[in-house]
């Protein structure tokens, strides 16, 4: 992709940015995050189909921000995390500088957020269809049959909470489970405890999951479990018609209150 | 090292009589940390806090626990005795043995048993509970009156008596709201504009009110006592220091056809107005929506004609922000109109009309100088037919309740029609005949009997025309539903009282709770008539429900007394059971990240950004914080935050942690 080069080297040379965030082909041929601060090293940046993972969860992080103001290579998944840094006030969009690149791998010139908005309105904000499908086929099981499948999947979590970490909006300095007075959820790694462990991240992410299935990817135990983020972020939209990222003020699905909000799920 | 005090009451018989209190005191008391534990009969009753003064003074109790009714009523009881003996009144539990335990159980081993946990599951928590310091905030010892009906005049006259400033904000271009345009009054049919008046000039002429005619909320913060409200002044084209009120303009105005809503409809009035002589402030406003410049550009002629030079064509709205301490909402109501009621032809036959019409046609001051005349033809009506409930009590019409007003309002109608046409009829509709208050129902009996108004129980079905006389068909249910068919030449329909447009609004700007049809919530139904869920602010009048007059002005001086007694008080003292978001060394210096999500749940805008700033004035970073005087403690934040940052004083994750882990623990 030569124009994500040449455009990221025109920032750091007339320094509009400090520092790029990109991919750059590894050593055993994977796609891994760059980070590139000097012109002259842009040429290392790629984009290909191996770039899938989610990097605006570098913007939160304080050994990215220290370099002043990112930009950074967005697909379209990365573009709508962006948005709900913003609108969650963890990123500023004077902060970033897109290097935008299309669902069909084009380099796409995006010169602000209100022209980022304008692509990500236009795109198709559901989940991706092979996770589609199996949430179709989750969802025609019975309830204990949906538990049992969810136990046995969560018994092999080991808690290496990788799920929290590639996760961009699970941006807290400190999560829920580091809390220990009280310890509401267990340190170890047990049925029930997973269970715990995996209901509150999905609670948290409720409305907020952008469907970039990053949290899936990162397992290692390959726990689908951007099955159940995912699923949140189905009923969000049927419920109400809400897609997370698709605004720069969008307000939480969870904590706000509309007169015309459906409340057929209230037992 | 904890030692607790469990004091097991007996409530009579309401909780010995199922659960074994004596057996409960023993169990607990073997608990660890547990120093003394009884019970006793009555622990509210003077010796019952006598027993539990003395038994912290002398067990040197750190923490105690009172097994006995709701909190609701007893718990200030308990933390006060508890504060008398030296003991933090928050160190002081009360674990509800009755409404939890002894009223819903049978008398079995099972119900003692339960008992049990739920004062062991207390001991731990108080075990943890930390002392907790009432809250102090200033009071600004200023009120505002939204609203000038009579509701709203007496409800600022009251206050201002007590030597209290008043704001009082009107909609209107005049204070009186309905009690100005009605006729006379019952049950006594003293003219209403005679009684009014005096309140409203005191009104204008008291040092302690100012008024803001055509003025509305704009917005609202802040908190009980510490309320900032933006006032939007509406232009009013005048400029009101020079206007005399000589009322040249209006007489002069090119537009004399806009119906008039004084008169609801039945006369006409200029875009330069005063809505009625008595009118106070007695200055003309323009209907900027009418007036022939606005709407082409020239005409002036009020600007020519007026005297004063006091015409300002290009004066802006104004909105004032202005502190105030206290909130009296007296916005009244409003009665339902037109295309609600397709079947009885209103608003399609001119002879076909509501209550408030009626009560101008009968007025002295109204378009016809109170001759009941038809609106269609201007002929005396012989035959006049008057439907109560129209539209109340109609649960498929959407409105279930009764509006409480028309009942009596239909008798004087009744009446004032029969006194002054004295060889007509009139017929009365009704479901019920509700009239009780004070010499109510000795008034719609003289309606029948001195005045033989002829009554009806039964409902009208529909109402149509034929050969310039309106056919009113219903039934008379007391002749075995009988049809009845009377040919009317008018239809007065007492339509039901409705809350006024933009209530629903304003509820949403000042934060308070409002019901399904829109009136504004009472905090309690009975016990609390008159606050409303947000501290700080009353409610005064109809825009709760339909009111009587009398009862409006009782409750505007009940909503005055409760303003007075806030501003009595130099600062306010608030329960410390409120949220707070912690705090951390730098340079972490809170959990919280600032998502802010907090500040969306919160229904009482308790939560503002607080920043961190370097020496030199850069922020470092922005966290949430909760204002103390806002926060009613309801725990949304707390649940809602990913990070944990926020908790409860009193109700802490720990405390709750800690009594989940005691009921599963054995003991």
């Amino acid at each position: 992709m030569n124009s994500i080069v040449s455009r990221a080297k025109e920032l750091l040379e007339n320094k509009s940015v400090q520092v790029i965030v990109g991919f750059e082909a590894g050593p055993t041929g994977k796609a891994r995050p760059a980070f590139v601060t000097y012109p002259s090293k842009t040429d290392i940046l790629i984009f290909d189909e191996r770039c899938v993972q989610n990097l605006a969860v570098y913007l939160t992080k304080k050994e990215v921000k220290q370099f002043g103001k990112i930009g950074i290579v967005a697909t379209l998944p990365i573009m709508r995390s962006i948005m709900m840094l913003i609108s969650e006030q963890q990123v500023f969009a004077e902060n970033i500088e897109i290097l935008g690149v299309s669902t069909e791998g084009k380099y796409l010139d995006i010169a602000d957020i209100q022209v980022m908005q304008g692509y990500i309105e236009k795109c198709d904000l559901s989940n991706p269809s092979n996770d589609q499908e199996t949430l179709a086929m989750l969802n025609k099981m019975s309830m204990q049959e949906k538990f049992d499948y969810w136990q046995n999947e969560l018994s092999t979590c080991i808690k290496c909470y990788a799920c929290r970490q590639a996760c961009p909006m699970c941006y807290c300095t400190r999560c829920a489970v580091e809390c220990n007075q009280p310890q509401w959820i267990p340190v170890q790694a047990n049925t029930h405890g997973n269970m715990e462990w995996h209901i509150l991240r999905a609670m948290h992410l409720a409305g907020r999951c952008i469907s970039c299935g990053e949290c899936g990817r990162a397992c290692p135990v390959n726990i689908p479990c951007h099955l159940l983020t995912m699923q949140l972020a189905d009923q969000a939209h049927k419920y109400f018609n809400v897609y997370a990222g698709t605004s720069e003020k969008m307000s939480s699905v969870l904590s706000t209150y509309e007169p015309n909000d459906k409340e057929s799920f209230i037992l | 090292m904890a030692r607790i005090g469990v004091f097991v009451c007996h409530c009579g018989e309401n909780i010995s009589a199922t659960v074994d209190c004596g057996k409960v005191a023993e169990t607990v008391g073997k608990l660890k940390h547990v120093a003394f534990s009884t019970d006793y009969k009555y622990m509210c009753s003077d010796p019952g806090q006598t027993l539990i003064k003395d038994a912290i003074k002398e067990h040197k109790l750190t923490g105690i626990v009172v097994s006995a009714c709701s909190p609701r009523m007893h718990e200030p009881t308990f933390r006060k005795a508890a504060a008398e003996a030296g003991l933090n009144p928050f160190l002081c539990e009360m674990a509800n043995l009755r409404e939890h335990c002894s009223w819903v159980h049978e008398k079995n081993e099972m119900t003692t048993d339960k008992a049990i946990d739920l004062v062991r599951i207390l001991i731990e928590k108080v075990k943890i509970n930390s002392a907790l310091q009432p809250i102090r905030v200033p009071v600004t010892k200023t009120a505002l009156v939204v609203g000038g009906g009579i509701a709203g005049i007496q409800s600022a006259l009251d206050i201002a008596n007590t030597g209290h400033k008043v704001i009082l904000v009107e909609r209107s271009p005049s204070i009186g709201g309905h009690m100005s345009q009605l006729s006379e009054t019952f049950p006594t049919l003293d003219c209403s504009q005679c009684i009014l008046t005096p309140r409203m000039v005191e009104v204008a002429q008291h040092p302690n009110i100012t008024l803001y005619t055509y003025a509305e909320v704009e917005s609202l913060d802040g908190f009980i006592g510490n309320f900032t409200v933006k006032i939007r002044k509406k232009a009013k084209s005048i400029y009101e220091k020079d206007c005399t009120g000589c009322g040249l303009c209006t007489t002069k105005c090119p537009q004399k056809k806009i119906p008039n809503e004084f008169e609801e409809g039945l006369g006409f009035r200029p875009a330069i107005y005063v809505p009625f002589p008595q009118a106070v402030p007695n200055k003309p406003v323009i209907d900027r929506e009418h007036c022939t410049y606005y709407l082409k550009g020239k005409c002036k002629v009020c600007e020519i004609v007026c005297p004063t030079k006091a015409i300002r064509f290009d004066q802006p709205d104004e909105v004032i922000e202005v502190k105030i301490g206290a909130i009296v909402i007296a916005t009244g109501f409003d009665i339902k109109r037109s295309n609600f009621f397709p079947e009885y032809g209103f608003g399609k036959y001119k002879d076909v009309i509501d209550g408030l019409q009626f009560e101008r046609l009968a007025s002295a001051s109204g378009p016809t100088s109170g001759a009941i005349l038809r609106p269609s033809d201007g002929q005396v009506p012989k035959n006049i037919v008057f439907v109560a409930c129209a539209g109340s009590r109609d649960p498929a019409k959407g409105i279930a309740y009764c509006s409480k007003i028309c009942c009596m309002y239909t008798a004087k109608h009744a009446m004032l029609y029969k006194h002054k046409v004295h060889e007509g009829k009139a017929h009365v509709f009704y479901m019920d005949i509700r009239s009780a208050g004070k010499n109510y129902d000795e008034f719609v009996r003289r309606a029948i009997e001195e005045d033989y108004v002829n009554y009806i129980r039964g409902r009208v079905s529909t109402i149509y025309e034929r050969d310039g006389k309106l056919i009113v068909k219903g039934v008379d249910t007391l002749l075995g539903a009988q049809p009845v068919e009377i040919v009317a030449d008018m239809v007065v329909l007492a339509t039901a009282g409705v809350a006024n447009p933009g209530a629903e609004e304003l509820a949403q700007k000042l934060h308070v709770s409002y019901d399904s049809h829109k009136f504004f919530a009472e905090a309690h139904p009975k016990l609390k008539p008159v606050e409303t869920n947000t501290a700080g602010i009353f409610l005064a009048g109809a825009c709760q429900n339909p009111k009587d007059i009398p009862d409006s002005v009782s409750q505007a001086s009940g909503a005055a007394v409760k303003v007075a007694a806030l501003f009595s008080q130099s600062e306010l003292t608030r329960e410390p059971l409120v949220a707070y978001v912690n705090r951390t060394s730098p340079p972490m210096y809170s959990t919280c990240v600032g998502c802010f999500l907090c500040q969306s749940v919160c229904p009482y805008q308790a939560i503002e950004h607080e920043d961190f700033k370097t020496r030199d004035g850069k922020i470092i970073k922005t966290v949430a914080k909760i204002n103390e005087g806002l926060c009613q403690g309801c725990g949304t934040c707390v649940a809602l935050c990913r990070s944990k940052s926020i908790d409860l004083h009193g109700y802490s994750n720990n405390q709750v942690y800690t009594e989940v882990v005691a009921l599963l623990n054995d003991y």
